[in-house]
């Protein structure tokens, strides 16, 4: 490959660079509310919502990322085609018949709805551990204090569990990044299907090193910042 | 009347009987030393009066309020949550390992309570805690974060805190153990200085030092019962009762 056809292939990347972003910033903003909703399911007294949401975490780390996009953007159009054969009907069919398959954000509400459910998981085992973490004499201090348990949970648990989740978190949101490519299974436009498309069109590998830089930069950004709020949450041990 | 009284309690950790039958009374200004061997019962009975165990039978009443008694069918009745909140305000507990809110100053560890709980406003909550904090010796110390501060500073820091609710009765659970023997001194002296202002405290020590000269009743445990109480003269310089001196004559030595 010459200078220009590497230059064209770099714009063309770029081009679908928002897709990629796109997708990690959806899953980031709604995988780590729902994984604290998770970690407090996982802690609920009553035991059978406790088992219920072991069994989730232990199905979506259990298996790969790259076979729940397809089941869960397959599952959809296959329970439709399964329902009108058999013509049921009820809350449920009629629901799954409501979504527009063919549209232009079905794809992408699929994928975001496997990536939230995926990374939710893994965010919920790094808040429990969090949560875990902090020494019994915190909540007895609160309590002595008078503080309810809301109060000792924002307050005291809370912040203490942010501080110590930073580095795992980090971990999580590396792998995130690179993660955003497995939804070139579906056929999603972003960086590495292009990647491939350019690789076939000039029969070199060059674009998938391309786009690889790409991942690379991301990351590099990723860790700076992680760097930096770790750095804000120096000033106790 | 009593400032706490403690009747009959017992508490079982499955087969474990820890606590038997226990009752004594503190009175107001009181300063009492609850001596004991490893495993005796004395952290868990303070932790008891402390609502962070439960007992399982048995009455404790705290300046006037039941927090626990025995109901009209003979089972032990806790108090409703209001009154055990009540109570909780009215008593301050110094841990072993201090306990500070490590990701808050100095400062704020003492104002935490006032303002949030008491809603004290934070100007004067404030004021407070610099009193409090130059009363134990530890002025220009606002800032510092506990990680900063060695354990006999922290230990004061976390009197300070209770103190700011300030309680009708401050509980110490072995509060120097944790702590380099030269550091004890440091606690010792607050505790005296306590004590002059009549403060009323009930502390758990395996520091014979500390039952000896700041308290004026002194309860001896072992194996969840109390053995003997009574003055620290009585009890350390001529007890009759054989467990006490075989206790003591390791200290004595």
């Amino acid at each position: 490959m010459d200078w220009e056809s590497i230059k064209k292939v770099t714009g063309i990347l770029f081009e679908y660079l928002p897709n990629t972003l796109k997708l990690f910033a959806v899953t980031l903003t709604f995988a780590i509310p729902v994984g604290m909703l998770v970690t407090m399911l996982k802690k609920c007294r009553f035991k059978p919502v406790s088992w219920l949401t072991n069994l989730y975490i232990l199905i979506m780390r259990g298996t790969p990322l790259m076979l729940q996009i397809i089941a869960i953007y397959y599952a959809i159009p296959m329970l439709k085609a399964n329902f009108s054969k058999q013509g049921t009907s009820g809350w449920f069919a009629s629901f799954i018949n409501g979504i527009d398959t063919r549209s232009e954000s079905y794809m992408f509400t699929a994928l975001c709805v496997a990536f939230v459910l995926n990374y939710a998981a893994y965010f919920a085992e790094i808040f429990r551990g969090g949560v875990d973490s902090i020494p019994k004499g915190q909540y007895e201090a609160a309590s002595m204090l008078g503080m309810t348990k809301t109060q000792t949970f924002v307050r005291i648990i809370l912040p203490q569990v942010t501080k110590r989740v930073i580095p795992a978190t980090s971990n999580e949101v590396i792998t995130l990044v690179k993660d955003t490519s497995l939804a070139n299974i579906i056929a999603y436009a972003e960086i590495t299907m292009k990647a491939k498309q350019q690789m076939n069109t000039y029969s070199s590998i060059l674009p998938l090193f391309i786009a690889g830089l790409f991942y690379f930069v991301l990351n590099a950004v990723v860790t700076v910042v992680f760097a930096l709020i770790e750095k804000k949450f120096n000033y106790y041990k | 009347m009593a400032i706490l009284q403690v009747r009959n309690i017992a508490k079982n950790f499955g087969e474990l009987k820890v606590l038997k039958d226990i009752s004594f009374d503190v009175e107001q200004g009181q300063v009492v030393a609850i001596i004991g061997p490893s495993g005796s019962g004395k952290s868990t009975l303070l932790r008891c009066i402390n609502q962070l165990e439960k007992a399982d039978s048995g009455e404790i009443t705290v300046d006037g309020t039941k927090m626990m008694y025995k109901g009209e069918n003979g089972k032990t009745v806790y108090a409703p949550k209001k009154d055990l909140r009540d109570i909780r305000l009215k008593i301050g507990l110094v841990f072993q390992n201090f306990n500070l809110f490590p990701h808050f100053n100095v400062l704020h560890n003492i104002t935490e309570a006032p303002v949030h709980v008491l809603k004290m406003s934070k100007a004067q909550a404030e004021l407070q805690a610099t009193a409090l904090l130059d009363k134990m010796g530890l002025s220009g110390k606002e800032k510092a974060y506990p990680c900063e501060l060695s354990g006999g500073q922290q230990q004061r820091v976390s009197i300070a805190r209770a103190l700011a609710l300030k309680p009708k009765i401050l509980f110490f659970d072995e509060p120097t153990s944790a702590l380099d023997p030269e550091l004890t001194g440091e606690i010792l002296k607050v505790i005296k200085e306590l004590a002059k202002e009549k403060m009323t405290m009930v502390i758990v020590t395996h520091e014979m030092a500390f039952a000896r000269d700041v308290a004026n009743h002194v309860i001896f445990m072992d194996e969840g019962v109390i053995v003997e109480e009574g003055a620290p003269e009585e009890l350390f310089g001529n007890t009759r009762n054989e467990r006490t001196k075989q206790f003591l004559s390791r200290f004595n030595q």
